[in-house]
């Protein structure tokens, strides 16, 4: 089979601005794109760049636009694909291309340590006491816990785009992981960090992060909980 | 970058609003449309408003919709351009703006209701 890939390259050292490049070669209806890009890298054009590690889903680092639809290149198969059309390869929107399809990705990290993604409990523990936590509490955190942050979320976001100091889906889920965890006691700073005009109010509930999210977690669900939780608190 | 420091308050007092005015003016809405606009037995002209505006209830649902109306449409109007990022001057221009229309057309609407005459007679016929 046929395949014919349009990947947006950009060299920071040759080039003003990004632009498409193609390639053609005989793939498996089995291969990821993650198996693509590396076949073109090993085998048309070893100047290509991309980020990868586990391949299978589970670093997050290659998340990427695969014909328009932010997802892991790694997870998306080409049986999934029309491979009788040529597929587009452009890097994840909103964050600034240091070359081809790798990003820097340092303002996606910044919005995410700002939630304080750690467990904050100054409380000391006692001697022969763990700090527990019930199965009920588990279960309303697992699905929020299953973030690679990949950054598929927060770049499909419009809001986002409009505008990019805006925290972000994957930041406002980390906020859920601890706000609703019983063992942490930093809930209220959490919720005032996220209580800021490019903060949480700037979710407007479009479902973009839900689609483009491979873990497919309910992203929008779980900012709803905390923009409830904030109601709740200041009304 | 995001700036996590915040001096304007809390954001969900206008979430919470524009949700509760945006459930009420559903309700107002619906009524208005099948009275206003799929009843035509229930006339535009001037008599059959000011036969409509003899009733103190329907001026009251009126002034709910002029005040919820200006109220969850401008706050719209300002939450999307706060989707954008905007100096403090634009900030200060559009809110300046939005809040003087606002108040402008909501005094406005309330006033012209407001003027409306009672002519009903004790037999319940206008008297013009
Ligand atoms: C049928 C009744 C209505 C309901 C249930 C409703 C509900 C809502 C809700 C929940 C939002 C917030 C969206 C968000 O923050 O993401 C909103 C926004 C908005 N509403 Fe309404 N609304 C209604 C009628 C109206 C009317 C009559 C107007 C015009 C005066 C209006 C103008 C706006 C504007 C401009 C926005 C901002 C747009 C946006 O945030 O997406 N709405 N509405
Ligand atoms: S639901 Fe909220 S965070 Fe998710 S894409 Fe929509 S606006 Fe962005
Ligand atoms: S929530 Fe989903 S899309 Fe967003 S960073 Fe985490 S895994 Fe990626
Ligand atoms: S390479 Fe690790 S998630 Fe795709």
């Amino acid at each position: 089979m046929q395949v014919t890939f349009k990947i947006l390259r950009f060299n920071p050292e040759t080039d003003n601005e990004p632009h498409f490049e193609e390639y053609r070669f005989e793939g498996h209806e089995n291969m990821t794109v993650l198996d693509c890009l590396h076949k073109i890298k090993w085998e048309h054009d070893g100047s290509l760049a991309f980020r990868r590690s586990c391949a299978h889903g589970v670093c997050g680092s290659d998340g990427m636009r695969i014909n328009g639809r932010n997802h892991l290149a790694c997870s998306t198969l080409l049986k999934d694909l029309n491979t009788k059309k040529t597929i587009v390869i452009e890097p994840l929107p909103a964050l600034p291309i240091v070359k081809d399809l790798i990003l820097d990705m340092t303002d996606f990290y910044e919005k995410y340590k700002a939630v304080k993604p750690y467990l904050i409990n100054n409380t000391p523990v006692t001697e022969d006491s763990e700090r527990l936590q019930s199965n009920e509490n588990a279960e309303k955190l697992f699905e929020s816990a299953k973030c690679i942050l990949c950054a598929c979320c927060t770049t499909s976001c419009p809001s986002t785009w409009s505008n990019n100091n805006y925290i972000g889906p994957a930041a406002l889920l980390k906020a859920y992981r601890f706000v609703f965890d019983t063992r942490d006691e930093a809930a209220d700073e959490r919720l005032d960090i996220i209580d800021t005009p490019d903060g949480i109010w700037r979710c407007h509930t479009i479902f973009n992060c839900i689609e483009s999210c491979p873990k497919e977690i309910n992203i929008t669900w779980h900012i709803s909980q905390l923009k409830k939780e904030l109601s709740n608190r200041e009304l | 970058m995001y700036k996590h420091r915040n001096s304007q308050g809390s954001g969900s007092f206008s979430w919470v609003f524009q949700r509760i005015t945006g459930l009420i003016l559903v309700v107002i809405m619906i009524g208005h449309y099948i009275l206003m606009h799929y009843t035509p037995e229930s006339g535009h002209t001037y008599d059959a408003v000011l036969a409509r505006m003899q009733s103190n209830w329907y001026r009251v649902l009126d002034l709910t919709f002029i005040v919820l109306g200006m109220y969850h449409g401008l706050n719209g109007v300002w939450g999307i351009f706060r989707d954008y990022k905007l100096k403090s001057w634009q900030t200060i221009t559009i809110i300046s703006i939005l809040i003087i229309l606002g108040l402008a057309f909501t005094l406005w609407g309330i006033k012209t209701i407001l003027d409306i005459p009672y002519v009903q007679t004790s037999s319940g016929l206008l008297v013009k």
